[in-house]
């Protein structure tokens, strides 16, 4: 048989192409729950990160079984919220079906575009609150999850993570410890622009709100500082009474040291 | 038979190697060796990706169109790739170190060691031997990259298989978890080997 003639390269490689195809769409197919069991686990792990629920390498140790008993001993209350930053609907914490808005992509293209989105709110035992940030680094997504005290005005913790940011610049907002550590204690201004400031000397001004953005990881450090503004934007609406009662509250000591 | 059985397993892993000596998968092994638990995963998936392309290559071998023969044995190849990395992603010990490992599972593909055997050995021989050859060449390949991760994440973390290992006054050395200094710690390794073995060197 002539393998060099036209018609047997293409039925040929047709076939090929195919058969690998097939194998490889059931071989996703088998593989799916494990995998989303891995992701699950692994976004409850960012979370509890965030929400100091225990060190972070401590979670990371953990078996994934572990970290779903972790998260139902430890959540109070999970929901979501749309952009007018009204409920709109509940998540499940019971351990056996615990709900995450996992996926933060389309969420993030309905803040940006207006949309029916569900932005989850993950209230934890300690009173303790954690939402996602979602965004463009320079290669990849970068996303995180910032928690907030039970003022809803103090960051408790952050933990970054992102899906190709060049190792040793970019990857250190994941890798690096200190950099999420900076997070704690800082304020997020609701309803001002920028709610947040991760930038280039930003700290030097003694804002609250301010971190200073990674050396060498400029473009990522401007893809996270867009991630974290755009999705604090969005949850402006449903935590700025909480940002304002502490405004009052700032007031009334004033007022009384006055 | 037997003598030549023998030079396919051994070759490539001392006088054929392939990053000393051919000098192939050096970016892969600059990147995948601050730790060792990364090395070893990825040499074991390089082994299997070399070791099964090799093998299927070899047996469609007399089928595959020359004019086509690369872009069959990039699919092939591809194919063997996504299955590592799918697999890796599924398991709960691993999902961690495929993530840590990110792109660099997915670019064994670019990785010229496994389309340079299938071109050269695997086309022309039998499936048996071509899958020899293709394990062979992912050892080789595995133990240059377990070698330098043992030095950069005992003297860069102080601390083998995250178990530590150097005494808590040791101060690890940043430029060591640099891929800078992978580049000096394969320099020195081709060093040894040149030195260590003289038909290595140039007249």
């Amino acid at each position: 048989m002539n393998t060099n003639s036209n018609l047997y390269t293409v039925v040929y490689t047709t076939i090929i192409v195919v058969v690998v195809a097939a194998l490889l769409a059931f071989v996703a197919m088998k593989l799916g729950p494990a995998q989303d069991a891995n992701a699950k686990a692994e976004t409850l792990r960012q979370m509890m990160s965030a929400a100091q629920v225990r060190p972070t390498e401590e979670l990371y140790a953990a078996k994934n079984a572990e970290i779903l008993q972790l998260y139902a001993d430890n959540i109070q209350e999970a929901y979501t919220i749309g952009l007018d930053g009204e409920k709109n609907g509940e998540l499940s914490i019971a351990k056996d079906k615990i709900e995450l808005i996992g996926k933060l992509k389309p969420q993030n293209k309905l803040i940006k575009e207006g949309g029916d989105a569900t932005l989850p709110v993950y209230i934890f035992k300690s009173g303790i609150v954690a939402i996602p940030v979602y965004g463009a680094g320079l290669w990849g997504p970068v996303w995180g999850y910032v928690a907030l005290q039970p003022d809803c005005y103090t960051i408790a913790g952050a933990y970054f993570d992102h899906e190709s940011e060049t190792p040793g610049l970019g990857a250190k907002i994941k890798d690096e410890a200190w950099f999420r550590e900076k997070f704690i204690g800082k304020t997020v201004e609701w309803g001002e622009e920028p709610a947040f400031r991760l930038e280039k000397n930003a700290e030097a001004s003694g804002a609250a709100n301010a971190v200073d953005a990674i050396t060498g990881a400029t473009m990522t450090s401007k893809g996270l500082n867009d991630a974290l503004n755009v999705w604090f934007k969005a949850y402006g609406k449903h935590f700025g009474m909480g940002a304002f009662l502490h405004m009052l509250e700032e007031h009334a000591i004033q007022s009384k040291e006055d | 038979m037997a003598q030549k059985l023998k030079d396919t397993i051994l070759n490539p892993i001392l006088k054929g190697n392939p990053i000393t000596v051919l000098i192939l998968g050096i970016c892969s092994s600059l990147a995948v060796t601050v730790q060792l638990k990364g090395a070893l995963v990825m040499a074991l998936s390089v082994i299997a990706v070399t070791g099964l392309s090799s093998l299927v290559c070899s047996l469609l071998r007399n089928t595959i169109p020359n004019r086509v023969r690369i872009i069959v044995q990039l699919v092939v190849v591809a194919m063997m790739v996504i299955l590592v990395d799918q697999l890796l992603k599924a398991g709960e010990g691993t999902y961690a170190i495929d993530k840590q490992l990110s792109v660099y599972i997915g670019l064994i593909i670019t990785n010229c060691i496994v389309m340079g055997r299938i071109e050269a050995f695997a086309l022309g021989n039998k499936p048996i031997p071509s899958l020899l050859d293709g394990l062979a060449n992912g050892v080789g390949y595995g133990l240059i990259l377990v070698i330098v991760a043992f030095f950069r994440e005992l003297l860069g973390s102080g601390t083998l298989l995250g178990f530590p290992v150097l005494p808590a006054s040791y101060i690890p050395n940043n430029l060591v978890i640099l891929p800078p200094f992978a580049l000096i710690l394969l320099g020195c390794i081709i060093w040894a080997h040149r030195a260590f073995d003289k038909e290595l060197q140039e007249k």
